[in-house]
């Protein structure tokens, strides 16, 4: 074999990557302690909801809180937070991605990633909730010998349906875009070590992607159809969800304002998330230079926006209610607003529509720091209106001589506690095999800058600009 | 025999020099089966003269949602009338619910036809190749254009390469 370069330029140069990549490439180079020591602590406290999960399965569901005629306490509120948070990513990805948006580049993998860790952990939940999980397979619509059948008519099974083409279109959308970044990771680490674990591994990972142009051309095309797709799978699981609730006679969840609601309180909870998750990225990986200022800036605006929608919605339903005066309601109502649940019913108005308004408007409120505490805080306010719609009604219902009272035990605090440590985890492992960055996006992002700018020189000389 | 076969492969860094090398091969009568171009970025239009990728993605997602839809219809509406569960006033066969989950089996038929789609036609199931001696210029932002040598590709094809390999056996660079 023989090889030649041309003069000036040396080898090692070329077969470095371009200085300002480094940082994405770090975190999947080889083990950092800090991502050692996190995914030690994130994985102890998942541990913690497989023990109390564990202990559950032991012991039966009594152990948890919920009774009569609190059949859905945490678990179910669990659920339906975690679905929201799902939305953070795909949702959000797609949109950007057929509208163009440039600056999307740097973050749709850290947000696609999201959805597919936060459904999971979503999925779990009725599982957990139905006491005991090797049941669950009643809803799957196999022949049987025991005259089983899902009925369609319960919005229990549109939620298995919709959840399940979620997770698998979020999946697919998540890997196929990660093929070439994992090809890329495969030549390098081939190239520093071919034996290697890394270098076997995304062999394995990357399959057989080369980078020819007909595969460029199916996966941009795909990429794209998945985009289209995903936009109105995303919003049918969460206005699924809602009619979970919708589609009983309860008072305050016989609405229909619920679906519009429920999937605008599920992006916005997952723009939430996503800011936190960016902000931690940033920090703790020294991202600086891809998520930087304009991307937290262009979030921030979305954020803003879907905490006025938010608001308006929370609003849109109050009032609603209020001047129907109808007794059932009300009761729920005034639960709410002046009785047992009234400090974290305006906790939840403090966190999701006082602060965020204060605070994200301006320039300085749109900066990465402040992003994120908004976000944390919003983060805790939309668990809250969970809590508040599944347990708040579920306490009244209609027949006020089955009125009870909820109190959540160990257990299900456990289990909420170790579902975050859960998503921490996931996230942890990831960014330690994957880049967290699409390093081809943001590379085709410059090279398309670059060539827009070539392309727009003449029209720049024309106008005098350059001058 | 393939590995008689020698390759040439040049590494370029813009995707203008690569495209002016595929236009010098393709005048020199070399065919688009003979040249392979890699990157680890997307390039439009940047591909051997005369072998313009095209796919079937579109047709094929259609394809699969009326697949998946026809399925999930099928699934609720004739199960249903198989185990009839009379629930309140509604019919056995109810419409919206039939529609809901419908629409959920066209979502995911379309989705899983795509995503095969992207896999089948880019080959990208097939046995990984051994990694090659050019992969890293690859990994690094670069282009690689290999040609199969069965005729001699034109001099000069590759002047503004930065580097470029000759290789006596099939593997790929």
């Amino acid at each position: 074999m023989e090889v030649t370069t041309s003069a000036g330029v040396s080898r090692s140069e070329l077969e470095a990557p371009a200085f300002e990549e480094e940082a994405i490439f770090r975190p999947v180079a080889g083990m950092r302690r800090g991502l050692v020591v996190g995914s030690l602590i994130t994985g102890a406290l998942a541990g913690l909801l497989f023990f109390a999960w564990g202990y559950q399965i032991r012991n039966d569901i009594g152990v948890a809180g919920i009774n009569r005629p609190v059949f859905w306490g945490f678990y179910i509120a669990n659920f339906v937070f975690w679905i929201g948070i799902s939305h953070a990513g795909t949702l959000i990805s797609a949109i950007l991605r057929v509208t163009s948006a440039e600056w999307r580049r740097p973050v749709t993998r850290c947000a696609e990633a999201i959805t597919v860790f936060a459904l999971t952990i979503g999925g779990l939940f009725p599982l957990i909730h139905l006491g005991r999980p090797w049941l669950f397979w009643f809803m799957v619509p196999v022949p049987n010998n025991r005259g089983l059948w899902p009925n369609f008519r319960s919005p229990l099974v549109w939620d298995m349906m919709a959840i399940l083409t979620y997770l698998t279109g979020s999946t697919l959308y998540l890997l196929l875009p990660m093929l070439p970044d994992l090809a890329i990771l495969r030549d390098r680490a081939a190239a520093e070590n071919p034996l290697g674990f890394r270098a076997r591994l995304y062999r394995v990972l990357a399959l057989g992607w080369r980078g020819t142009p007909q595969q460029w051309h199916s996966l941009e095309r795909g990429i794209r159809v998945m985009a289209v797709l995903i936009i109105p799978v995303a919003v049918s699981v969460h206005t699924i969800v809602s009619w979970d609730f919708a589609m009983t006679l309860q008072p305050m969840w016989h609405s229909t304002i619920f679906g519009p609601y429920f999937v605008v309180g599920a992006i916005y909870s997952g723009i939430a998330v996503l800011m936190v998750a960016m902000y931690v990225l940033r920090r703790g990986l020294g991202l600086e230079d891809y998520l930087n200022d304009r991307v937290f800036n262009n979030l921030g605006l979305l954020f803003v926006t879907f905490a006025v929608i938010w608001g308006y919605f929370t609003f849109a339903e109050h009032l609603t209610v209020w001047y129907g005066n109808e007794p059932s309601e009300m009761i729920v109502f005034w639960q709410r607003v002046s009785g047992d649940y009234a400090m974290i019913f305006w906790a939840m108005l403090i966190f999701n529509v006082v602060i965020p308004l204060s605070v994200l408007p301006f320039q300085w409120g749109r900066r990465p720091l402040a992003t994120c505490l908004v976000g944390l805080g919003v983060l805790v306010g939309m668990w809250i209106e969970r809590f508040l719609i599944v347990v708040g009604t579920l306490r009244f219902p209609r027949l006020d001589f089955t009125v009870g009272t909820y109190q959540p035990t160990w257990v299900e605090v456990a289990i909420l506690v170790g579902s975050f440590g859960m998503f921490a985890f996931m996230y942890f492992l990831f960014v330690q095999f994957v880049p967290i960055v699409s390093i081809w996006e943001v590379r085709e992002g410059k090279h398309l800058s670059s060539h827009g700018a070539e392309r727009a020189a003449p029209v720049r000389r024309l106008i005098g600009e350059e001058a | 025999m393939a590995g008689a076969i020698a390759w040439t492969h040049a590494v370029f860094t813009s995707p203008s020099d690569a495209q002016v090398a595929l236009r010098q091969l393709s005048e020199a009568g070399i065919v688009a089966s003979d040249i392979e171009v890699r990157s680890s970025v997307p390039h439009e239009g940047l591909h051997p003269i005369g072998a313009s990728p095209r796919t079937r993605v579109p047709l094929m997602a259609v394809l699969g949602g009326l697949v998946g839809g026809t399925g999930a219809f099928l699934l609720t509406s004739l199960s249903s009338l198989a185990y009839p569960l009379p629930t309140g006033a509604m019919p056995i066969v109810p419409g919206p619910p039939t529609g809901i989950i419908t629409f959920e089996g066209l979502a995911i038929g379309a989705m899983l036809f795509t995503a095969s789609t992207v896999l089948y036609e880019g080959r990208v199931l097939t046995r990984p190749s051994p990694p090659g001696k050019l992969d890293r210029y690859l990994a690094a932002g670069n282009i690689v254009v290999s040609v199969r040598c069965t005729q001699a590709p034109p001099p000069g094809w590759a002047s503004t390469a930065i580097v470029t390999e000759s290789q006596s056996a099939e593997p790929s660079p």
